[in-house]
């Protein structure tokens, strides 16, 4: 039998300041609910004298679960966590009423009775919640950097500085051919760098190889590497993705193979080869009509431009579009060059290039003298296209990590760090991740490496344990799950019964809930968000009266969009009830369909902008739920309500009133 | 698998009209897998019924229960009790499911809220396509593992007829792959194009005779 649960609940007036809450009367009626151990009214319960005097209670009446009906738990969530863990009570079992940002300051007049509902609502999601236990997991100490470039070559050293055995995989047969792009522009001696690396004992090296196959999760990858004819099998706890980019030149392909256009690199090797025949008296430079962001074209460009100046004296002509200086050492460059007398033409359109007797001519339409401008040179150094190594296309689909519109890896989403992919444990750094200069690379090579050794260093992972779990009973093993979790953390898995069932891995799991939404066995349980604790929430209304709106938030966006309302002031009306979702796609059909049974007016599901969900594809899950969610309601003709999906950022609080005030309207003006 | 489709809500609605307390039951094999009579579809039906008869302005009470295996008496067992606190049940199951509730539970009536429509497999997350017609013949060996009979639209056993489009498609359907030339790919793989050569006689379609019955050897 269930012991009987002990409820406390502690309130903030916030020093006093949530003026349009009548905080007697919410104490009085609250105190009607069952269960209630103790209620407590504080006005500074996230100061250390607040803290001390709920700890205290917790311990002296015994509590085992508790309610906070103060400010957003984007504040004070983790505050009010240690106290319950202080007591030696699991920190879960703990619930937010958010009764400032989304009560009282979000809306005028009295909002007494609003709060408590909140309150209620908080304590009916209480009772159920769950302990979750934090547990160790070990992981493999060694990883696997994918690269024989600059960024792979100084991945692997700086690993190897804080202890990381590292494994530097390149398809090429000598460590380093790859080197010497980049960099060499930033003066970085490349022979330095690959000897550093050889000498390691830290860094092994495997050239003339490639991966095959990649199994297992963050902590525990298994990878098949192809060397020779033979196969090795080796296991990593995280793998580093720097494969680099590849140029085209852009120009006609009839005149690309013409020995007097060339790309920067060569252009390089030419200014510092002796044995040159005949050194170009006038040399072009055309770039920055392609890419716009590329910084490195830039520095590219700059220093040839200068040094074609300086070793020969030619004549130097650029032809550019804007010229960005935004990256250390361009600017100085820039001036150099234009003080040594290379001439800089803006134009718009990119210019024409046709080969002609062993020369080159360029026309261009100069935008500031407003003419056509023709000239001939002995060299053209021809704008360059940034593409991404010919592996990456194999290599995302072996590792599960997508690509960005233009093939290189790492979506555009924004909510991914800059060098973290959708997968944990796979690290993405310098080129192979779109256009970049030496300062970017340097950058992502020591937050990975910091990434790693946060991950990796004492060779075991604290995280809680099954917080989302498909209950190995009722798993059909239909493999839903595994399809649809964006983060590839789900596989097949033995059960106790030698069943085969999906197992969730605790490690690699990002807990967005996306696979327990879909889950037509209802077999996967997520600790906070079950069934019961989102219905618990919703009959809550059920208690109180028809004509509420409900709004599942996204945790990332919508969530913290209303926060915002409520501290700017911005006001919406009293009848809206959220409720907090770790992502939109985890908001059920069944969820929604139950708050309509419950009494809802309308129901809206908030989540990231497209293309900016923190779980890759939640929010366009969440919207085509939406509308088989309304296919649904229509069926049954639920006197026109209906649920609406709505896309906004953290930032976007006037979006997020402007949305929840038009269901409103809809809703009242359809006399409901 | 066995692979279902929800009947239109039009039809169900009918069904439950007559009654104010109905069970919603599901089979938590097949139709789970092909999200169409698992626990989540049951919830979701019943919600929907509960609604629609709300807002006729009507009260019904759904029950809602989920077993293992609705084609087996003993499963379906489980769910007595409820059953007998309901007028007429609702059974997201397969054919042979709604048969089995509605054998053990004569006095009621047992309505199939789902279209039973083929054994197929997942093509993608969510699409389900047909594999296998149940013909009690399997010609498979033959063809590259690719059945004509369920997968060419005509049915050809002599295939391909005249009509693939550009790209090996089917000409009823552009969206579907034609079998023929998939069996044609599949066995130049197995460098066993001869049996393209092959004609086969017309199929027996009496090679299981209904209602089929097969009798396992008791060992």
């Amino acid at each position: 039998m269930k012991l009987k649960t002990k409820i406390g609940i502690f309130i903030c007036n916030c020093g006093g300041t949530l003026n349009n809450i009548d905080f007697d009367a919410v104490v009085k009626k609250v105190a009607e609910l069952p269960g209630i151990t103790s209620i407590k009214l504080s006005s500074n319960l996230c100061l250390e004298e607040g803290k001390k005097k709920m700890l205290s209670c917790i311990k002296k009446e015994n509590i085992d679960r508790v309610v906070v009906a103060a400010c957003s738990p984007e504040f004070s969530e983790h505050i009010y966590r240690e106290v319950l863990e202080k007591t030696g009570l699991n920190g879960h079992l703990l619930s937010i009423a958010n009764i400032r940002e989304q009560c009282s300051w979000a809306h005028e007049g009295d909002v007494t009775e609003k709060a408590v509902e909140l309150i209620k609502m908080a304590v009916n999601r209480v009772r159920l919640l769950q302990p979750l236990e934090k547990k160790e997991f070990p992981v493999n100490k060694e990883v696997l950097v994918i690269g024989g470039g600059f960024s792979a070559i100084n991945t692997a050293l700086q690993l190897s500085r804080v202890g990381l055995r590292t494994t530097l995989l390149q398809q090429d047969a000598t460590l380093g051919e790859r080197t010497g792009g980049l960099e060499s522009f930033y003066g970085v001696d490349r022979g330095t760098t690959i000897s550093a690396a050889q000498a390691d004992k830290n860094i092994e090296v495997l050239t003339s190889a490639w991966v095959e196959e990649v199994g297992g999760r963050v902590g525990d990858f298994s990878v098949s590497i192809r060397k020779g004819g033979r196969e090795i099998l080796r296991k990593y706890g995280a793998i580093v993705v720097a494969t680099g980019y590849q140029t085209k030149l852009a120009v006609n392909p009839a005149i690309a193979s013409s020995s007097n256009i060339v790309s920067q690199q060569q252009f390089r090797s030419m200014l510092g080869d002796p044995s040159l025949e005949k050194e170009p008296k006038s040399v072009g430079f055309v770039f920055d009509f392609s890419d716009e962001n590329s910084r490195f074209p830039t520095v590219a460009a700059l220093s040839n431009a200068l040094e074609a100046k300086k070793i020969w004296g030619s004549e130097v002509y650029v032809f550019c579009k804007s010229i960005k200086v935004d990256s250390e050492g361009i600017e100085r460059l820039y001036h150099g060059a234009r003080d040594c007398g290379v001439v800089f033409l803006k134009c718009e359109v990119p210019p024409t290039v046709v080969a002609e007797n062993g020369r080159v001519r360029i026309e261009a339409q100069d935008v500031f003298i407003g003419e056509d401008i023709t000239l001939t040179c002995d060299v053209l150094v021809a704008e360059e296209v940034y593409l991404p190594s010919e592996k990456v296309g194999t290599l995302s689909s072996l590792l599960s990590v997508r690509t960005d519109s233009r093939g290189f890896l790492q979506d555009e989403n924004v909510h991914l760090y800059p060098v973290a992919s959708e997968r944990k444990g796979i690290f993405l750094v310098g080129e192979c991740r779109g256009g970049s200069d030496l300062g970017r690379v340097l950058t992502d090579i020591s937050s990975v490496v910091m990434n790693i050794h946060d991950l990796l260093s004492s060779g075991k992972a604290l995280v809680d344990e099954e917080r989302v779990k498909a209950d190995p009973q009722k798993c059909v093993a239909c493999l839903t799950c595994i399809r649809v979790c964006p983060h590839d953390a789900i596989q097949l898995i033995q059960a106790d019964n030698s069943k085969e069932v999906a197992g969730i891995s605790d490690l690699a799991c990002y807990a967005c809930g996306v696979c327990a939404a879909i889950c037509p066995a209802k077999a996967i349980k997520f600790q906070g968000y079950r069934d019961e604790e989102i219905l618990a929430q919703i009959e809550t209304f059920g208690e109180s009266l028809d004509g509420r709106d409900v709004a599942f938030c996204c945790e990332h966006s919508a969530y913290h969009a209303a926060d915002l309302a409520g501290k700017l002031g911005l006001h919406y009306p009293q009848n809206l009830r959220i409720i907090q979702v770790p992502c939109a796609g985890q908001v059920d059909v069944f969820h929604i369909l139950k708050a309509f049974e419950m009494g809802a007016a309308g129901v809206l599901v908030m989540g990231c902008e497209e293309g900016a969900c923190h779980h890759i594809a939640g929010n366009t899950r969440a919207k085509e739920r939406v509308r088989y969610c309304n296919t649904l309601l229509q069926e049954v003709s639920v006197d026109g309500r209906s649920v609406a999906m709505f896309n906004l950022s953290p930032n976007a609080p006037y979006k997020f009133v402007r949305a929840v005030s038009e269901i409103s309207k809809t809703t009242k003006e359809s006399g409901r | 698998m066995i692979i279902a489709e929800r009947k239109p809500m039009e039809e169900i609605k009918q069904f439950v009209a007559p009654y104010k307390k109905v069970l919603v039951a599901g089979c938590g094999t097949c139709v789970t897998v092909c999200w169409v009579g698992g626990e989540k579809e049951v919830a979701m039906l019943a919600s929907q019924l509960r609604l629609a008869t709300s807002s006729e302005g009507k009260k019904i009470s759904v029950l809602e229960a989920t077993v293992e295996r609705q084609c087996e008496k003993e499963m379906v067992e489980e769910i007595r009790d409820k059953v007998a606190e309901v007028e007429a049940v609702l059974s997201l199951a397969c054919g042979s499911g709604v048969q089995t509730m509605a054998e053990m539970f004569e006095d009621k009536p047992v309505f199939p809220a789902v279209n039973t429509t083929f054994i197929g497999m997942p093509e993608k997350d969510g699409l389900w396509v047909e594999m296998c017609g149940a013909c009690g013949d399997c010609f498979l060996d033959r063809t590259g593992g690719v059945c004509p009979v369920v997968r060419c639209a005509k049915g050809l056993l002599n295939g391909p007829c005249g009509g693939t489009r550009k790209g090996g498609k089917c000409e009823i359907d552009p969206d579907k792959d034609c079998a023929w030339v998939l069996i044609y790919r599949r066995l130049e793989k197995q460098g066993r194009l001869d049996l393209m050569r092959e004609y086969y006689a017309p199929k027996n379609h009496r090679a299981v005779k209904r209602p089929g019955r097969v009798q396992a050897i008791k060992a």
